[in-house]
């Protein structure tokens, strides 16, 4: 029996064997202390400085991994101190590490979709698993595929090589499938918890919300003023961009989970805010922005002028809306769009876009600009309202200000100024304002409102003024925004009010990332690729109609297209101890920013591992490893300073070297320096999941943990000494990978 | 009559080798004989020539090819008027008798690849007297008299880590001279390597017997050639009249010594790093705790002291540890040696008694500043030092004194700076060779170093920000709490020194975009004062970019948007015309 050592760690009176380090002796006792270079398989070697402790009374902070344990000593693992120097630590490893963690299509989501893990399992053929994935964000995937505008395809770097993934396109694809197919993906659900959340709003924010509050298990009663669910993606996009139908299957799934939802029910009038928070744990403001914005012009108020989602709406509803033959709707952005184009198919012969800037100021997405044109809608830029023009009380015309383009304005596009004197009249039978729209504020009453009348919202928990009443999507802060923001509010509102009703008080805010700052330069060897293009239907097919324009991909189609992707985001992501540790400090790398590494070119590879050295952080454990385990010595460190990189000796290749592809070195990698082909042929970061084996290749029966992805087995990786060295249950893999290659 | 020319590298590169061989094809050697020494550091008057007559010894200075003639007539006719326009002044000589020599005593004296020369002087007693009548406990008693501390740079006391190896289980201990002596500036290690090695070997092998050690050896950098080239001749020599290797002086105490030469690192000065490197590994420092003492190289127990810190052993056994403690401070004992360089009339080798001022060595001993310009700071302990102002320059020389004013007393590295020497220019030079000599092994040292260059260089470049100083600060901390080792430890203090002293001079940087001592290129504007301009057109024709216009004798103009501020107009301008702000 070895002697024991008595000591405090963090207030716990604990006992350990003699020679135990302090990091262990905390490990043992629970108690979580923060490394990135050590490892059990190999000698403390104190690079990484993250495993710090301060000892009462000594002056100098120790490293924990090899300072060992010594009687009456008294550890603190989280001074301030103790925090400082791993939250500095972190930031100069941060500030040299390039690479990126996820994305730049994921991180523009507003919802957070993996984008690179869906295109990439579709890519591969996993439809259901993308399906899968894009589910733990969004919903109602085949109409958010359909209507959203994308801004992961702008941040998309294949727009950089020629044109963008077309990610949107692939995730109405991916959705298709599953609500064609009989068995329809339906998630796991917690347990019933008892607990019961009230949403007034059944559009995409409030919808999402229930979703992921339901997975949860708690009750969930959606009230609606509409006579179907679906807010402004059923009542504010026209059929021929997302039939009803669409629509109807997503909310049907959603209700399937068992979630209540009323219709016909309005706020102010049948129910009230006190009544739904009496008889609820929370309760969900989603109620929208459903009033068109005034233009402020003389015959605003005469009879034939239409706010955009007002008419928009009408339509939906089946109400005669009387635009007559000629038809002018102002505003530059989607609303505007799907104003003309629906005008076009109720029959008017001319439609126009009064829009006070030119077409590259448009908001409007340029596909819904350039299918308007196709269906003969006719652009009237640079020109504003001045008046609209009626006779008896009725339009009959438009009085239009000439503009011009002057300096750039905080959006940083051009500002119209007006041209002194010079109009234009147009004759009209009706006007659509599609400027904008706001909150109806009826039935707010005891809410706290922002400066521009919406409600007001804490942006990292969704707490409004009263307890257990949050708001979300375009009734809230900013307002009225794209239907993907809403999901994207519905679904960390979740989050927060599941957490409020375990009685936890929790932000949530956008996670540190490392990015890359990659341009057109970076890129300009790969090769290009021209977008799929998604079949539709030709402008004499579509305009005097409401059928869908767009067809979707077929798998041929949808697979190609997704072969495009770059594979931007770490593979590593879900496994990078790094990040995860970065996470729990409240670090900004960006204070300490300078040069980078940038030497990684992709090459130093062999057919199984790739190295990138620009994310390696020194931490040694792939040389040490190399060295110390497996006595290979196939990675060593080279040059010095700030210069100083892991490398194959003389820098020759990885497979000029004796490395063996045992994968040691993968798997102690805190980050994604280092990372190995799986099984797939589109490679793609996965939240894989392991079960420990044994090998049956040979009779040697090696222990190996086999890594998972749904149903398919993607990676072997040794775990004892036969296995690192035998390793033919992971030639057998690498023979695979090469077969894919 | 003997003429003794001095010949370490430092001489040898100022022309010594031409001159001894000069002396050697024309000396009438039946008057003189010829022999060589070490260096006897005064670097600023090399090369020396040591003329010996009778028991008069006449030292002739800054000799040259052309003096051989006359030195080779002189042996002839003993005429002084012959040489008396190279022999040195009353004035230099001061540079020599203000100081105290124990490690550098016969340094310049004896012919260091001769054995015999340092057995004349009292050599190997020392260690005769240690095998044959003191235990080991004894010597370790001795040197805790003495008060000797570690001379490398940290000041650690040498009788403690001398009993914490004697004390350390186990039957095979190495003992390991560090010579690897890396600060820019600093060259206390190689003069005595170069000049008295056996002084070294004989320190050595009474260390090796008070902690139990069998094995000794050398690590010397590899840009050491000589010192490396006269110690293993010493070896060699102490081996074959056996003072090393089996039996030592007769008695039952046996001790071999071998060198490794360094391949350049600066970090292979940390003795982890120094024992990862001896091992034939990467140098990289080594977590501690284990301390080399309980286990170092090999993982046996191992003692690492500096050159100096040996070569004052012979003195202390000979002498006794009293007469060592004599000297110096309440808390510093004995002598330290320092390489005077920069801008200070006299540079060289200074060997001073602790308890001394740096006014004492900056003015009496190096003669004060150069061209009489004002004296601005002295950086103490090279890179991983700091530096001290002028208004400090009262400051005792012992450990504790310096320690407190933020420098360090270091290995010896004394590097005297003037007004024309800007301090974050300074602190950037020191942090640079930091950086790149940094191992790479510990995020604070390869990558806070970095940052903290970078900040640096856009300070000095005219592109510092607003908080630049606290960044600044806020780094030099994590990285002295957080680096690995000593280089990483120590690398903020040149920064954290000059913000200290000379927090003005970062703010005029940032604040005003200007470089107060006009040393830093991009922030300066020069121009043509036109009194003293006489038009003499020099500096127009010199300019590569043409940036100066004006007709002959009329005042001549700078054009500030073309001019690259390369600082020819005002190398050639013979009216010191050229002004720069």
């Amino acid at each position: 029996m070895a002697d024991k050592i008595n000591l405090i760690i963090d207030g716990k009176q604990i006992s350990v064997d003699a020679g135990t380090s302090i990091l262990d002796a905390a490990k043992q006792n629970g108690i979580y202390i923060p490394t990135l270079c050590h490892d059990d398989i190999v000698k403390v070697y104190g690079a990484c400085g993250l495993c710090v402790v301060e000892g009462e009374g000594m002056p100098k902070l120790m490293r924990s991994c090899s300072q060992k344990a010594a009687e009456g000593m008294v550890i603190n693992t989280s001074s301030q101190r103790v925090v400082q120097a791993r939250k500095v630590a972190l930031e100069l490893i941060m500030s040299a590490h390039e690479g990126d963690c996820k994305a730049p299509c994921s991180l523009a989501c507003p919802a957070g979709t993996d984008c690179q893990g869906y295109v990439g399992l579709i890519a591969n053929g996993e439809y259901d698993e993308a399906l899968k994935l894009i589910k733990e964000k969004i919903p109602m995937p085949a109409s958010i595929g359909r209507v959203c505008p994308h801004p992961c395809e702008k941040a998309c770097r294949r727009g950089l090589v020629e044109e963008p993934i077309n990610i949107a396109g692939l995730k109405a694809f991916a959705a298709d499938i599953d609500l064609k197919s009989e068995n329809q993906y339906i998630p796991q659900m917690e347990k019933e918890t008892g607990k019961k959340v009230n949403i007034i709003g059944g559009g995409p924010a409030g919808l999402t919300a229930a979703y992921f509050l339901r997975l949860k298990g708690h009750d969930v009663n959606i009230y609606d003023m509409m006579p179907n669910m679906g807010g402004m993606l059923r009542y504010g996009i026209p059929e021929y961009r997302l039939p009803k139908k669409v629509v109807d299957k997503e909310v049907e799934l959603i209700q399937n989970l068992g979630v209540k939802m009323h219709n016909n029910v309005k706020l102010g009038k049948d129910i009230s805010i006190d009544e739904l928070r009496k008889n609820s744990d929370a309760l969900v403001l989603a109620v929208g922005a459903w009033k068109s914005s005034p233009m402020r012009v003389q015959g605003e108020d005469s009879q034939g002028v239409y706010g955009g989602i007002d008419f928009l709406r009408n339509v939906v509803l089946g109400n005669k809306v009387e635009i007559g033959e000629k038809v002018a709707v102002c505003g530059g952005g989607n609303t505007a769009m799907d104003a003309c184009r629906t005008a076009v198919r109720l029959g008017a012969k001319e439609v126009y876009i009064i829009y006070r800037r030119t077409r590259n100021e448009m908001p409007a997405e340029d596909i819904e600009i350039k299918e308007a044109e196709e269906e003969g809608v006719v652009f009237k830029f640079l020109t504003n309202p001045a008046e609209i023009l009626s006779k008896d009380g009725k339009v009959c015309g438009i009085k239009l200000q000439k503009m011009m383009l002057g300096e750039p304005d905080a959006s940083g596009r051009r500002k119209p100024v007006e041209i002194e004197g010079e109009f234009e009249e147009i004759e009209l039978d009706s006007v659509i304002m599609a400027i904008g729209q706001k909150l109806d504020s009826f039935g707010l009453d005891n809410i706290e409102m922002t400066s521009r009348n919406n409600i007001l919202a804490d942006e990292n928990s969704f707490r409004t003024n009263l307890d257990g009443v949050f708001a979300i999507g375009d009734a809230t802060n900013k307002g009225a925004s794209i239907a993907i923001e809403a999901v994207g509010e519905g679904g960390r509102a979740a989050i927060a009010i599941d957490a409020y009703l375990n009685g936890i008080d929790i932000n949530i805010r956008k996670p540190y990332y490392s990015e890359r700052n990659v341009t057109a330069e970076t890129l300009k060897d790969k090769e290009k690729i021209a977008r799929e293009i998604v079949p539709q239907l030709e402008a004499d097919e579509r305009k005097d109609n409401f059928t869908e324009v767009v067809k979707g991909y077929s798998c041929e189609q949808a697979e190609k297209e997704a072969k495009r992707c770059l594979e931007c985001g770490c593979r590593e992501y879900f496994k990078c101890k790094l990040l995860n540790i970065a996470n729990l400090y409240d670090i900004d790398p960006d204070r300490f920013a300078g040069e980078k590494p940038t030497n990684y070119d992709g090459k130093d590879a062999n057919e199984f591992i790739v190295r990138n050295t620009d994310k390696c952080i020194l931490c040694g454990l792939c040389v040490r490893s190399c060295k110390e385990v497996m006595n290979i010595s196939a990675i060593g460190l080279l040059s010095r300073g700030f210069k100083t990189d892991v490398s194959p000796a003389f820098k020759l290749p990885l497979n000029e070297t004796d490395c063996n592809n045992c994968g040691l070195c993968v798997k102690l990698c805190p980050t994604g320096a280092l990372t190995e082909r799986n099984t797939m042929d589109k490679q793609v970061p996965l939240n894989e999941k392991y079960v420990d084996t044994t090998c049956n290749v040979c009779e040697k029966n090696c222990s190996i943990t086999l890594a998972y992805y749904g149903n398919k087995i993607i990676r072997v990786i040794p775990n004892d000494e036969t296995s690192r060295n035998c390793h033919l249950g992971r030639e057998k893999l690498i023979e695979e990978v090469i077969k894919l290659k | 009559m003997k003429i003794v020319v001095g010949q370490g590298s430092c001489g040898i590169a100022a022309g010594a080798a031409k001159v001894y061989d000069g002396l050697n094809n024309n000396l009438d050697k039946s008057k003189a004989t010829l022999t060589f020494s070490g260096c006897v550091g005064m670097c600023y008057l090399e090369p020396i020539v040591d003329i010996y007559d009778d028991d008069k010894m006449t030292r002739l200075v800054r000799v040259s090819e052309n003096d051989v003639d006359n030195i080779c007539k002189f042996a002839q006719t003993k005429d002084y008027s012959l040489i008396e326009n190279i022999t040195i002044s009353k004035d230099d000589e001061e540079f020599l008798t203000k100081q105290t020599r124990i490690a550098l005593r016969k340094c310049g004296i004896i012919n260091p690849e001769e054995i015999d020369d340092y057995i004349q002087s009292d050599g190997y007693t020392a260690i005769e007297k240690v095998l044959t009548t003191m235990s080991p406990e004894d010597v370790i008693e001795t040197i805790k008299t003495s008060g000797l501390a570690g001379r490398g740079g940290a000041g650690f006391p040498t009788w403690f880590k001398w009993n914490a190896a004697r004390q350390s289980q186990g039957d095979e201990k190495y003992l390991i001279c560090n010579a690897d002596e890396g600060d820019p500036g600093a060259f206390m290690d190689r003069a005595v390597i170069e000049s008295d090695p056996h002084n070294l070997i004989e320190g050595m092998i009474i260390g090796a017997y008070a902690i139990g050690a069998k094995h000794a050896v050398v690590y010397v950098r590899a840009e050491y050639p000589l010192a490396i080239k006269r110690l293993q001749k010493a070896i060699d020599q102490a081996t074959e009249k056996g003072f090393l290797g089996k039996n030592i002086c007769g008695t039952e105490f046996s001790c071999d010594m071998k060198i490794k030469a360094g391949a350049g690192a600066f970090v292979c000065g940390e003795e982890t790093a120094l024992i990862e490197s001896l091992e034939g590994q990467r140098g990289m420092p080594r977590l501690k705790p284990p301390f080399p003492a309980q286990s170092g190289y090999w993982n046996k127990p191992s003692n690492i002291n500096n050159v100096e810190t040996f070569a004052n052993v012979t003195w202390i056994i000979n002498n006794g540890g009293e007469a060592f403690a004599a000297m110096g401070t309440e808390n510093s004992k004995g002598t330290k040696v320092f390489a005077l360089t920069g801008k200070i009339k006299r540079g060289g080798l200074v060997e001073i008694p602790m308890g001394k001022t740096l006014r004492d060595v900056i003015y009496d001993i190096g003669g004060g500043i150069r061209d009489n310009k004002e004296f601005k700071a002295v950086q103490l302990g090279g890179p991983s030092g700091g530096c001290i102002p002028a208004e400090l320059i009262d400051t005792v020389i012992d450990y504790k004194s310096l320690g407190a004013t933020g420098a360090i007393m270091g290995s010896g590295g004394m590097v005297v700076m003037d007004e024309s020497t800007c301090m974050v220019s300074m602190a950037k030079f020191f942090l640079d060779f930091t950086a790149k000599e940094s191992c790479g092994k510990c995020v604070h040292c390869r990558i806070g170093t970095k940052r903290m260059l970078e900040i640096l260089e856009r300070i000095t470049t005219g592109k510092g920000q607003e908080n630049d100083i606290e960044l600044l600060e806020e780094l030099c901390f994590a990285i002295k709490d957080g680096a690995l080792c000593g280089l990483g430890q120590t690398a903020p203090n040149p920064v954290l020194t000059t913000i200290k002293y000379f927090r003005n001079e970062y703010e005029a940087h940032i604040n005003d975009k200007k470089c107060p001592a006009c040393e830093c290129a991009e922030m300066l504007t020069y121009s043509i004062d036109k009194e003293l301009c006489k038009g003499c057109t020099l500096c127009a024709i010199n300019c590569p970019v043409k940036a100066i216009n004006g007709s002959v004798k009329t005042a001549h103009e700078i054009n500030s948007e073309i001019c690259i501020k390369c600082g020819k107009c005002k190398e050639v301008c013979k009216f010191s015309a050229v002004k720069l702000s």
